[in-house]
């Protein structure tokens, strides 16, 4: 993450490109107007005009509202920054909010993942923000960064490639964030077992990489409920015995995202030591082909005791919710969401700007859409109708675990399925597949991992769980 | 079409006497307290053995019960539940079950005098509507085979009120198997000449229908539906059918017709882009929006709605061969904006996109809707539950899903955006026709949405991609398996809801 300095004025020597956040073609400062209008500068939101003989960089603000729409400014500046290694943004005159929401913008846009690289990459690592009263900006800053810092924790695991984080590194990586207040209890195969967990057990069976459940607990200050997030966090996705095509297949290093969102919450919570208590359950599995890999066909005893026929192993990630969502249930929870890159067919629904939203209960849908919109990680409600769920009738099970032949409506489906072992707690799902990653640069992340969903539960919480 | 008659109460000597019965109902009353007294109480004890406590779903059959005085009596006697709560909807739910318990029958009396005369209504509607068969082409079916019942009295107190309620739902009926069968028929049959001669035939209720050819499309610059049309020997039509049933006098909005436009590809074998073999006779189906507006038309010319409406419906086969359409191909539509026809399979878009500019242009409608089987995405999207409803006015969207969610064709809302619409860009158009897998149905009406003009003011839209629900792959409650209809009823009672008198 960029380091950022807030500061009252530049530095003397200052070289680094300065970035004016500008509201409308009037706003450019008179020395600046002439070059502004050749470059067609109208302050309009999104607009970002570096005028390079000036180390000047004039971004549009527009109408500017919403803390989102700083961060887009925000971000738009860092894109502009180009290859420098520093530069400043100058939010004097804005209101603090505005200002923590420009840095924040400038970190998510700004985000690179180095560790693989031999050579330093170019581009911004430190920003400093100008602003009139530091100190009135900082505990904003610090609130405002630690979503962020959520966010790209969220993208760095989502990055990681399937060789280095395996379920066990992943665990590993979580255990190490009890140094930020939050209690981590991760469940081996012996306990999984104890407890029945017979779909995270099938899909991490044919892997040498054996299932963990990871649980991570933040107490909060307030004695309420816990919300419980829930995240599919399948290491890397072959599909398994049902094995997928290889074109594109270095692409299911990634079906952890939805668990790399919840832990990437987690921290956000704690970083900004939230007053709500909170749980993630994380099932943590590779789903690898082996000998010891479970088959289309086979029956599976959950961790709820219910049967399910597997119909297709590469539809592994709604086992291994059902198990993680049907232990969730112990918290007793206030509210629960699963996170999940879950089905291809909510690609095909909504395509790369929306992530599908199922749930039992209007008003946490409506909320987690609230603060979906909220941090531009946008939701559409999608249904589980009555037929959805007929079309999982078994033969031989309680339940099939997808509907077998082409063309189906496979996140509806997906969504009945998990909906069997939702518990009676409000619960909302989200299928993240297909926003999970950006195929282009967007105002608030480079391509790749987006980190969906982190900023969006932190949001959550922030607005409807700390009262 | 079974007939549906409204008599007086009385017990029939034969057929069928059926007993509609809600949940937790004490005691029996009407007629079907005259046939339990008339058998000893034999039908009580029957029902009492069955566990038949009127629950929705529930049905108990008596097969002729022996009357004590020994005369002539039902040759069965058939209860139905209509569960907690009696409403017109769970009526038309029994009625549909009802069908398949007495369909034997040749005629069957329905004790119906303890229901509103609406709710006796919606059960004949019921049965009605799941009755529906399509045998043109069975030549050698046995008469043992074939379904008996022709004549369903429904015995009220208030055969008056009844009567009137049920008027109305025939029209209706008449226009949901109107549509059934032009689905239901063979793409060499019914292909776009014929399918616009039978629009011709809705002149006898009252409507005006214009049909016109290549030349008059060309004429009006219709590149895209050309287009498509061209790989074909079959001629494509472009039909109007007008209703104008609202009282004279009205100013302003009031006056402006509501417009609804169809997509009918009579037979999609995707063209140069062709489908694999498996599954494509269903492609004659994929005129199902036209048949849809076609139907719905005549519902409305038939029961006299007091409204002024419009139906347009683009007629034309998508077929491979010399002459066909390639892809990379780029076409003018009427409103002048270009398409690079990037596959051939995503037609349907070209063809509404010319239908609705003619459309808005010539009739500045209050609303438009279209109905399309428009995407193979959208049942991914939904399955066969929902059809897709993409709109730009929230109003017009939430009238379509209540009215939709009223007469059980349902409808789930679906985004468009900026962001999608950027997917249809092209590199050497003004779109291009297909914008990738993601999003696939929402890039679809986008693309659509471009050829609803509203520099000039607001235009109320909505597309209903029905390709998920206009076809059932098993019976429904009101619909055997095939052809659904869908969109005749909830159309109609959007009509009936917000846009008459």
């Amino acid at each position: 993450m960029l380091t950022v300095k807030l500061r009252r004025a530049p530095r003397e020597d200052a070289r680094a490109p300065l970035a004016l956040p500008l509201p409308d073609a009037a706003a450019v400062p008179a020395a600046l107007r002439a070059a502004a209008e050749a470059a067609g500068f109208t302050g309009a939101a999104g607009q970002a005009v570096l005028l390079p003989e000036r180390a000047v960089i004039l971004i549009g603000t527009g109408a500017a509202r919403r803390a989102l729409d700083w961060e887009e400014a925000g971000g738009a500046a860092a894109a502009a920054a180009g290859e420098a290694r520093r530069f400043v943004i100058d939010a004097r005159g804005l209101a603090p909010a505005d200002a923590a929401a420009l840095a924040a913008g400038a970190c998510l846009r700004a985000w690179r993942f180095t560790r693989y690289r031999a050579e330093p990459q170019p581009g911004p690592r430190r920003l400093d923000l100008l602003v009139d009263d530091p100190e009135a900006v900082a505990p904003l800053w610090d609130r405002a960064a630690a979503g962020v810092r959520g966010c790209l924790l969220a993208r760095d695991l989502a990055m990681e490639p399937g060789n280095a984080l395996t379920t066990r590194a992943f665990a590993a990586r979580l255990e190490a964030l009890a140094e930020h207040g939050i209690a981590v209890d991760v469940l081996g195969r012996k306990r999984l077992a104890r407890e029945g967990m017979g779909g995270l057990l099938a899909v991490g069976g044919g892997s040498e990489n054996p299932p963990r459940l990871a649980v991570l607990r933040w107490r909060g200050s307030v004695a309420a409920a816990p919300v419980v997030f829930v995240g599919k966090g399948i290491c890397f996705d072959t599909g398994g015995i049902s094995i997928k095509g290889a074109a594109g297949m270095e692409a299911m290093k990634a079906d952890m995202a939805g668990a790399a969102a919840c832990v990437g919450a987690m921290l956000a919570l704690a970083l900004r030591r939230s007053p709500a208590p909170a749980i993630a359950v994380l099932a943590l599995a590779e789903n690898a082909v082996g000998a010891q890999s479970y088959r289309p066909g086979d029956v599976l005893r959950m961790g709820s005791g219910r049967t399910v026929e597997v119909i297709d192993t590469d539809a592994e990630g709604r086992l291994v919710l059902a198990d993680a969502l049907h232990y969730a249930q112990r918290f007793k929870p206030q509210a629960v969401l699963d996170l999940a890159t879950l089905t291809g067919a909510i690609v095909t629904a909504l395509g790369a700007h929306r992530a599908g939203l199922f749930g039992t209960d209007a008003g946490l849908l409506a909320q987690a859409q609230a603060a979906g919109e909220a941090v531009g990680e946008r939701l559409w409600p999608m249904p589980i109708g009555a037929r959805h769920r007929e079309d999982l009738a078994s033969a031989i099970a309680d339940l099939k675990q997808c509907a077998s032949g082409q063309r189906q409506p496979d996140a509806c489906h997906a969504a009945a399925f998990l909906r069997e072992f939702a518990g009676p707690a409000p619960w909302a799902h989200l299928d993240i597949a297909g926003v999970d990653d950006r195929a282009e640069a967007t105002a608030l992340g480079p391509r790749g991992p987006s980190g969906f969903g982190a900023r969006l539960l932190d949001a959550l919480v922030a607005m409807y769980f700390e009262h | 079409m079974i007939d549906i008659a409204f008599v007086k109460p009385a017990l029939p000597r034969h057929g069928a006497l059926v007993l509609p019965i809600g949940e937790g109902t004490e005691a029996l009353t009407g007629l079907a307290q005259a046939i339990d007294a008339a058998t000893g109480s034999a039908v009580q004890r029957a029902l009492t053995a069955a566990g038949f406590k009127g629950r929705k779903g529930q049905s108990c059959t008596i097969w002729a019960p022996a009357l004590a005085d020994g005369a002539a009596g039902p040759a069965r006697v058939v209860a139905i539940g209509l569960g907690k709560e009696v409403t017109a909807e769970a009526a038309e739910a029994a009625g549909g079950a009802l069908y398949g318990l007495i369909q034997v029958e040749r005629e069957a009396v329905v004790a119906a005098e303890a229901l509103p005369p609406p709710v006796a209504a919606a059960l004949g509607m019921g049965l009605l509507l799941r009755s529906y068969r399509f045998d043109r082409y069975r030549t050698k079916e046995k008469e043992e085979d074939k379904p008996k019942l022709e004549r369903l009295c429904i015995a009220t107190d208030a055969a008056s009120a009844a009567k009137a309620a049920w008027a109305p739902l025939r029209a209706v009926a008449d226009g949901v198997f109107l549509t059934r069968d032009l689905v239901t028929e063979p793409p060499n049959i019914l292909n776009p000449p014929e399918m616009a001669e039978r629009c011709r035939a809705l002149e006898s209720l009252g409507l005006t229908v214009e049909i016109m050819g290549p030349k008059e499309l060309k004429k009006l610059g219709m590149g895209a539906i050309l287009g498509v049309a061209q790989g074909s020997v079959q001629e494509p039509r472009m039909v109007v059918m007008q209703w104008n049933g609202a009282s004279k006098g009205k100013k302003g909005a009031a006056q402006r017709p509501v417009a609804f436009i169809g997509k009918g590809v009579t037979f999609d074998t995707g063209g140069i882009s062709i489908k694999p073999a498996a599954g494509m006779e269903d492609m004659k189906w994929d005129m199902a929006g036209a048949g849809a507006v076609i139907g719905l038309m005549a519902a409305l010319a038939g029961r006299k709605a007091k409204v002024d409406a419009v139906g347009l419906v683009g007629l034309v086969e998508n077929m491979p061969s010399g002459s066909a359409q390639r892809p990379g191909d780029v076409v003018t539509t009427a409103s002048g904006q270009t398409v690079e026809v990037i596959n051939t399979d995503a037609e349907g878009r070209l063809v509404l996109a010319d239908v609705l500019h003619y459309c808005q242009t010539r009739f500045a409608p209050r609303f438009m809707v279209d109905l399309a089987t428009l995407t193979g995405a959208i049942i991914i999207a939904l399955g066969h539950e929902h059809a897709g409803l993409f709109s730009n006015d929230d109003e017009l969207a939430g009238r379509i899903m209540a009215a939709g969610k009223a007469v059980g064709e349902a409808c789930w809302r679906m985004p468009l955006g900026e962001a999608y619409d950027k997917q249809i860009k092209s590199e050497i158009a003004d779109m291009k026709n297909v914008g990738g897998r993601p999003g696939g149905s929402i890039s679809a009406a986008q693309f659509i949405q471009r050829f609803v003009d509203t520099k000039a003011g607001p235009m109320p839209w909505a597309h209903l991609d029905i390709a998920g629900t206009a076809w059932s792959g098993k019976d429904l409650p009101t619909a055997p398996k095939g052809a659904t209809a869908f969109g005749v009823r909830l159309l109609d009672r959007l009509v009936a809801e917000h846009y008459e008198g």
